[in-house]
């Protein structure tokens, strides 16, 4: 298969003080296109920090990052914007939304920065929180909805530009099992019925079991690979 | 004494309610326009929005920082107005200015009359000399200060008056071309009354309300600085509000006739007969004129005693002013920078907290792929806004208290009793606005620039 992702002799060191910290050690790792792989570890093993990198939210200090035909780890701030809002969807733990927003809003976000028609946008955004299933909370408020919900709009703002690649950071931390099982049964709906690549960071073992592959990472380095027979639970459908 | 009596024609061009209305249309239609232009780019209503209701988000802190810029406002334009008018009044003019003839050693200047007709002509002796034609540009003032009621002297019940030709009123004072049609009018038929009839005065709108007269009637004034002369004059018109409305104008003719009745009755000529020419105005048509004007007249052998000097109304007003020289350089670089210098605190503690508060919510926007630039004009655009807006309402809002209300702004300085907040300052407010929430936002949104995402999230999780 081809990989979107090809991560080559990476290193990530950060200097606190005196002192310098190896958080990623001479990585190396390709991840295929449509797959839905999960990255673990404890604590400081350096899974957020690789997710960030090849996010583009970071600079490796050494190594290389290709994602789809970019080296990202070339591109000025400026560029790795442009190119995050065109290729990379965002799913986080604590959602983040803005709260002075609504749903629609809030999904309609990255599009404003695409040369896109207002009808355009409208076209998009619906779409989007039709297939996380809110089209009818659009007006709400991040207030005014549940933790799930709002991871909904999170993963509806991360669909809504069609990027290649989407990464979520814990994306079931913050939410109670039947609401996180939910999520995970849409992100594995979403990578099978749009082909989506995504990238998971997760300290769970259940949320894990629902990726193709799951990497184990400590100290930096890629310590074990498990490649997730497909499972009954995933076949149940999307709320 | 002298210069207190001159406050009647230095007084700041009167802004009229109308001409501030129109101001602020204009200031609105501009505003409407560019907001209008913003509007047809799609991410500019999207920008627009979103700074309005970040700034919602926390009404208490955008209302303190709007109102201290609103108070801070309103005392830079009470600065800058004194500041400004005096700047105005003492500029020289390069073309048809006006002089002031007066006594050259004594303050206040008390000139024979006998000067009046040499003077009023520019005392040409020479063929090429500069000529002044008397009769259209040039005035000569006395001043009468009067009681209705000598045993009990009031503010309200004394006035002042400009003796003067009555149809220099309308060709030689300041501000007549501020008034209405209508105003000129009345005034014009007013003069004509005068010149037949020297009893005839014209008092001011406001004096009229405080003596309880009106038009038409008639009273007894005595006088205070020629003591011993007392006149009946009949009131045949009223001058309008604003920069004549405490004064009174009384024909040249009529103090000749009361010196000389009482020079009759006495035996003697009142003590200020011979000194009843308190100063010539001339109108020169430029500077070269004036300097010829002014040669004519320091080296003319008939106003030695007492001599007298020419200047131009702005030095002379100028040379005044030198007494208030470090109150005004106080007020203008040390008063105004500091208060400038703490609405752009103010704005930039205002804008700090803001963004320490949203470091989560920017960085959430970078990761969307918001660039440098659109997060700068976020944050920047919240902190223009408020300065924008409140500078606005600080500057229509003192005009509205200042000048429809109270009348002027009442600065005791020299003799200028009231400043008249200008129209000028509806672009004052918001430029100050801006410019101090431009410099105050710049440090914060910088920061908020150059939060770095993968920080901000490491620390959350």
């Amino acid at each position: 298969m081809i990989p979107i992702v090809r991560v080559t002799n990476l290193t990530k060191s950060f200097s606190r003080g005196s002192e310098k910290i190896q958080v990623l050690d001479n990585l190396v790792l390709e991840v295929p296109k449509g797959q839905f792989l999960a990255l673990m570890g404890p604590s400081g093993s350096g899974k957020t920090t690789l997710l960030n990198l090849i996010a583009g939210l970071d600079s490796p200090t050494s190594g290389s990052i290709v994602v789809g035909d970019q080296e990202i780890g070339a591109m000025s701030e400026s560029q790795l914007a442009r190119w995050r809002t065109r290729h990379v969807g965002f799913i986080f733990q604590f959602y983040h939304l803005l709260p002075v927003l609504t749903a629609y809003e809030n999904v309609e976000l990255p599009l404003l920065l695409l040369p896109l028609s207002a009808s355009e946008r409208k076209r998009q955004v619906l779409t989007a929180l039709d297939l996380v299933g809110l089209s009818d909370r659009m007006s709400h408020r991040p207030g005014q909805l549940s933790g799930g919900q709002q991871q909904r709009v999170g993963i509806a703002r991360a669909m809504v530009t069609d990027p290649d690649l989407i990464v979520a950071d814990e994306p079931t931390g913050d939410l109670d099992s039947k609401s996180a099982e939910e999520i995970l049964n849409l992100l594995v709906e979403l990578k099978r019925s749009l082909e989506k690549t995504i990238i998971m960071v997760t300290h769970d073992p259940k949320a894990a079991l629902y990726a193709e592959r799951v990497l184990h990472l400590e100290k930096g380095r890629l310590v074990q690979e498990v490649f997730n027979p497909p499972s009954p639970r995933l076949a149940g459908s999307i709320a | 004494m002298f210069w207190e009596q001159l406050d009647g024609s230095l007084l700041p061009l009167v802004r009229t309610p109308g001409a501030t209305l129109q101001v602020t249309i204009y200031e609105f239609l501009i505003a409407f326009v560019v907001l209008g232009g913003l509007a047809i780019i799609p991410q500019s209503l999207f920008y627009l929005g979103f700074i309005l209701r970040n700034l919602w988000r926390n009404k208490i802190r955008t209302a303190l920082t709007g109102f201290a810029t609103i108070v801070l406002v309103l005392v830079v334009t009470l600065v800058w107005t004194v500041l400004v008018f005096l700047a105005n009044v003492t500029s020289e003019k390069a073309n048809n200015l006006k002089a002031i003839v007066t006594e050259r050693w004594q303050i206040p200047s008390q000139m024979p009359y006998s000067y009046a007709a040499r003077l009023t002509e520019g005392a040409p002796r020479e063929p090429g000399d500069v000529r002044i034609d008397p009769a259209n540009d040039a005035m000569t003032w006395a001043f009468f200060g009067g009681t209705l009621d000598p045993q009990n002297r009031t503010r309200e019940n004394s006035l002042f008056f400009f003796v003067m030709e009555p149809d220099r009123f309308l060709t030689m004072m300041d501000g007549i071309d501020e008034m209405s049609p209508t105003d000129v009018e009345r005034i014009r038929a007013a003069i004509a009354v005068m010149e037949k009839d020297v009893t005839q005065v014209m008092v001011g709108h406001d004096k009229l309300v405080a003596m309880g007269k009106k038009v038409g009637e008639s009273m007894k004034i005595s006088g205070l600085n020629y003591q011993g002369i007392d006149m009946e004059c009949t009131i045949c018109c009223e001058l309008p509000e604003g920069r004549y409305g405490q004064a009174a104008v009384m024909p040249r003719e009529r103090l000749n006739r009361a010196l000389d009745e009482y020079e009759r009755k006495n035996r003697k000529a009142h003590p200020l007969a011979a000194k009843c020419l308190n100063l010539v105005w001339l109108r020169v048509p430029d500077t070269k004129a004036f300097q010829q004007v002014e040669r004519q007249i320091t080296t003319s052998a008939e106003f030695k005693s007492p001599a007298v000097k020419i200047e131009t109304a702005s030095s002379g007003v100028a040379g005044f002013l030198d007494a208030y020289k470090d109150m005004l350089w106080g007020l203008q670089w040390i008063l105004v920078p500091f208060i400038l210098a703490t609405m752009s605190l103010i704005i930039a503690m205002a804008i700090s907290i803001s963004v320490r508060e949203r470091r989560k919510e920017i960085a959430v926007l970078k990761v969307l792929g918001f660039r440098p630039g659109q997060i700068l004009i976020l944050v920047l655009g919240e902190a223009l806004m408020v300065g924008g807006i409140c500078g606005i309402i600080g500057s229509a809002g003192t005009i509205a208290y200042f000048n429809l209300y109270l009348g002027g702004f009442k600065f005791p300085i020299a003799f200028f009793p009231a400043f008249l907040i200008p129209n000028e300052a509806l672009w004052w407010g918001p430029a100050i606005g801006l410019g101090t929430a431009l410099i105050g936002s710049l440090t914060p949104s910088l920061s908020a620039c150059n939060i770095r995402v993968s920080e901000v999230f490491s620390r959350i999780s």
